[in-house]
């Protein structure tokens, strides 16, 4: 090379000495994925659509949920949100109020009359049939529409809605907010035929005949048996019929006072709607302890804690970590129940296992005990599908096993999870796997995304900052259908989205690109995704790893580079 | 790895198309997660490109020129060790006889600004040359081979001040330069730190406003000559400020016009304990316990003396500053 004289140099030059080389390790941008998006049943990326949020693009945000989920204004409403209990903020402060976040989307769709992001489906592409309109139901037939298949949907009520209709009191989900959600994904092209029961009007070997796939999500609509010591009273009135009757007619009969048995949702409803009907002593006795910080893992109510909550303030007295031993009758009438202490105990093998104390047997005088303890399959149609099993069978993605072109999902299936988001999510990974055999592709992966955890954010670039609540309706005016939760306003919305973490996703904070020592992070802020607004330069990059360091997000890894 | 980072445009195109002044280039020789290298680096981005350096011998000199090449990009002289003040002096003069605005900037490390160029510092600053002198503070003379300077802290082990059985560390305390400099009635002088770029970027764009000499004193980890990961050079940086230790304050005209208030204090020993410099203070010996009692009671007499607490939560302190935020907005 031509050397220049003496101590004189051109500008810029070293930029022909490549430090590269000097490096053991070099940074990567990987995006794991957030704690909130892996814990979501329904497989919504809630890092994704704040991150829309803070931009101020709400229809994009919304259009991010649907891709996963088309009704957020009913998840964002009656879903328990594992997603906030997985939420990295949680360690800090209060994690982001995910679901209220949601729930303002969903409703503002609404108002705003967005459509769904969907292509119009060919007249002449297969046909596939869905038992059941619920959550399951709903979601596998919008996900399939989506794919460019038609749909026809069966139902054995009236009116769509499954479970989210009948089992779900309308103060907590308006039938507004329902049918808001419903309307739209019918206005993609579905063709409903209500008033089908199977094995009634339909049958499923005509079904798997006529359609290219057959989907089966009839929902568990029918409460479990109960007895205890074989004794049943005369007047059972079974939890989820009371529902389903406060749902359809608006009240339920009144009693002196009432005793509900169970911990989950339906007990808590039938509580709440005992009192709005005008029962003015309701007990609820559950095996299980309430939710708080000293509950034990594995022995809660699964009922939403929120939801608990709200019940206890309405009046609802709640008997933890009780059983009921002996049920007190004149006549075939309840006239009491007799109930002992309860609790789940390790045994010999650790394995929690429930012990009744004695000598702590006490009396609860009611005039109504009112079973909630689950539900069941009512499996009319399906009997050769169940065999013996209470529930349908299923493989990973949600095909029947022995079935050419039979799949399941929601609370009818072995693995339902007894939620509207978890039923959500199974319509969702089954219409894939539909997808793929309808195409003769291979089955979809399961491949997981690993979580990005609390420990690899950099937190110094946080700021502590509170949570925005929803306002609670006062007990007094807790009535009738009245809505008790209501959403968030617009302010407090981009607020949360400020507050959100983005965990594992890029935020373009420019860190990166401040902080390098060696100019080796370049900047594109042409780059339409925000994944690829900065670029490493690893013809200069050292390794030093201080830009993954002091990535607040964790979006950056050093991995080994000989 | 799913490194979805590839581009239509070339890095070459990228590289040219950078939207930030680009005053020093890549390519320069500085050790793995220099602290100095960045603030520089900070510097001449706010800067701009209207000025020209005049820098003494240290780090910065070496790691930027290994002739023939250079990374800087604005013109740039490389003085001896003990006269960055009078090159700087000089250059200035020249400009204005010949009518030019240019900014002058003069560059040093702490060994050319505390001991060797202070003379020479000095004598610009009682000149009143529109100079804006920045010292990059590393604590000793790393380019030799980490000897002690003025500004190494007390404790702290160089091979020059080696602990031992007679002493933990330097013996001597770190001399308060912005005062000292602050002392010749100057219009402004700053201390500043890495790991606050914001506050970084913003005391320079004010010298740069500033007619008269001003200087702003950088704290720049050195990962070799601390003993600490590359990686970790701005969670030193901060600690060091967080702890009291380092405070960032403003002098105008010799009086406090300005700090940066700590959030929530943390011990010296966060800061401390994560480098080699201080790893004896940390032994079971009564002299060790004494010593790290002394760099507490440093940076508590520093937060009383400057009043560097908090009241509460506020963007503008500690914590507040360095809010990430989508997009990069921030307040600077």
């Amino acid at each position: 090379m031509k050397y220049p004289r003496g101590g004189y140099a051109l500008p810029g030059t070293t930029l022909a000495f490549k430090t590269g080389t000097w490096r053991v390790q070099k940074p990567v941008h990987y995006h794991y994925a957030a704690p909130c998006h892996h814990a979501c049943p329904a497989g919504e990326d809630a890092q994704a659509y704040l991150a829309r949020v803070e931009e101020g693009d709400f229809r994009a945000a919304w259009e991010t949920i649907v891709q996963a989920n088309p009704m957020p204004c009913v998840t964002g409403r009656v879903c328990l949100h594992p997603c906030e209990h997985a939420c990295n903020r949680g360690q800090f402060d209060e994690s982001i109020a995910i679901h209220s976040v949601e729930r303002y989307l969903g409703d503002m769709a609404v108002k705003e009359g967005w459509a769904y992001p969907v292509q119009p489906v060919p007249a002449n592409a297969p046909r596939v049939a869905v038992i059941g309109a619920g959550p399951a139901g709903m979601s596998n037939a919008y996900h399939l529409i989506r794919a460019g298949y038609n749909v026809t949907l069966f139902d054995a009520f009236p009116l769509a809605g499954g479970t989210l209709r009948t089992g779900i009191p309308n103060y907590r989900l308006p039938d507004e907010a329902l049918d808001a959600e419903l309307d739209r994904i019918f206005a993609l092209g579905i063709e409903f035929k209500p008033h089908h029961q199977l094995g009634r009007e339909i049958s499923l070997s005509e079904l798997k005949e006529q359609y290219a796939a057959v989907f089966l999500a009839p929902g568990a609509m029918q409460g479990r048996n109960w007895s205890v010591g074989d004794v049943v009273p005369q007047d059972l009135h079974q939890g989820l019929d009371l529902i389903k009757q406060w749902m359809t007619v608006g009240e339920v009969p009144s009693f002196q006072s009432a005793a509900v048995v169970g911990g989950g949702n339906t007990a808590i409803d039938v509580a709440r709607i005992l009192k709005r009907s005008g029962t003015p002593e309701v007990h609820i006795i559950t095996h299980n302890g309430l939710p708080g910080p000293n509950a034990i893992p594995g022995d809660v109510m699964r009922a939403i804690p929120r939801e608990v909550e709200h019940a206890q303030q309405e009046g609802v007295q709640i008997h933890e970590h009780r059983g009921i031993r002996r049920l007190i009758l004149r006549g075939g009438r309840v006239t009491g129940v007799e109930m002992v202490h309860m609790k789940k105990m390790p045994d010999e093998t650790g394995r929690l296992r429930r012990v009744a104390f004695e000598g702590t047997e006490t009396v609860l005088h009611v005039d109504q005990v009112i079973p909630a303890i689950g539900q069941v399959v009512e499996g009319e149609g399906m009997e050769r599908l169940l065999g013996q099993a209470d529930w349908l069978p299923v493989d990973d993605l949600f095909k029947v096993p022995g079935q050419e072109n039979v799949w399941s999902g929601g609370d009818a299936c072995s693995t339902g999870q007894g939620t509207v988001a978890g039923a959500i999510g199974d319509g969702r990974r089954a219409a894939e796997d539909m997808v793929a055999w309808l195409r003769g592709w291979e089955r979809p992966e399961l491949g997981e995304r690993r979580i990005v955890e609390y420990a690899q954010l950099n937190l110094t670039y946080f700021n502590p900052k509170e949570r925005a609540h929803e306002p609670i309706l006062p007990v007094a005016e807790r009535t009738g259908a009245r809505e008790v939760v209501s959403g968030l306003e617009r302010n407090q919305v981009m607020q949360e989205s400020h507050r959100c973490f983005s965990c594992g996703n890029c935020m373009s904070c420019d860190n990166c690109w401040t902080l390098c020592p060696d100019s080796a992070v370049l900047k594109n802020p042409d780059a339409a995704r925000e994944i690829d607004r900065y670029v490493f330069d690893y013809d200069y990059c050292k390794g030093c790893g201080l830009c993954a360091a002091e990535c607040p997000v964790g979006f950056i890894d050093m991995v080994e580079d000989n | 790895m799913n490194n979805e980072t590839t581009k239509t445009v070339s890095i070459e195109e990228l590289r040219r198309k950078q939207p930030r002044f680009q005053g020093i280039t890549s390519g320069h020789r500085a050790c793995l997660g220099c602290g100095e290298a960045l603030a520089a680096r900070l510097v001449t981005e706010a800067a701009g490109p209207d000025v020209m350096i005049a820098n003494a011998t240290g780090c910065l000199e070496i790691f930027t020129t290994p002739w023939p090449e250079s990374s800087w990009r604005v013109p740039w002289m490389h003085s001896l060790f003990e006269n960055a003040g009078a090159i700087a002096a000089g250059m200035e003069s020249a400009m204005k006889a010949q009518g030019k605005t240019t900014k002058v900037l003069s560059f040093a490390g702490d060994g050319g600004t505390f001991d060797i160029g202070f003379q020479a510092l000095s004598g610009m600053m009682e000149r009143g040359h529109n100079v804006l002198y920045v010292c990059y503070d590393n604590e000793a003379y790393m380019n030799t081979g980490i000897q002690r300077s003025s500004s190494t802290p007390h404790a702290a082990r160089t091979t020059t001040s080696p602990p031992g059985r007679e002493r933990m560390g330097k013996r001597h305390l770190k001399k308060d330069i912005v005062s000292i400099v602050a002392a010749h009635h100057i219009p402004y002088a700053a201390t500043t730190s890495v790991a606050y770029p914001v506050d970084l970027r913003r005391k320079v764009r004010r010298a740069m406003e500033i007619e008269g000499p001003t200087f702003i004193q950088i704290h720049s980890p050195c990962p070799l000559g601390w003993g600490h990961d590359g990686a970790e050079t701005l969670d030193v940086a901060r600690m060091a400020v967080e702890c009291g230790l380092y405070p960032v304050i403003e002098l105008e005209r010799g009086k406090l016009t300005g700090l940066l208030p700590i959030r929530e204090p943390r011990p010296v020993s966060d800061y401390l304990k994560v480098q080699q410099r201080f790893r004896h203070l940390f032994q079971d010996h009564h002299k060790a316990r004494e010593e790290l009692e002394h760099l507490q009671a440093l940076a508590d007499y520093n937060i009383e003396t400057f009043q560097l607490s908090g009241h509460g939560a506020d963007d503008q302190d500690t914590s507040g500053l360095n809010e990430a935020r989508r997009g990069g907005v921030r307040s600077a």
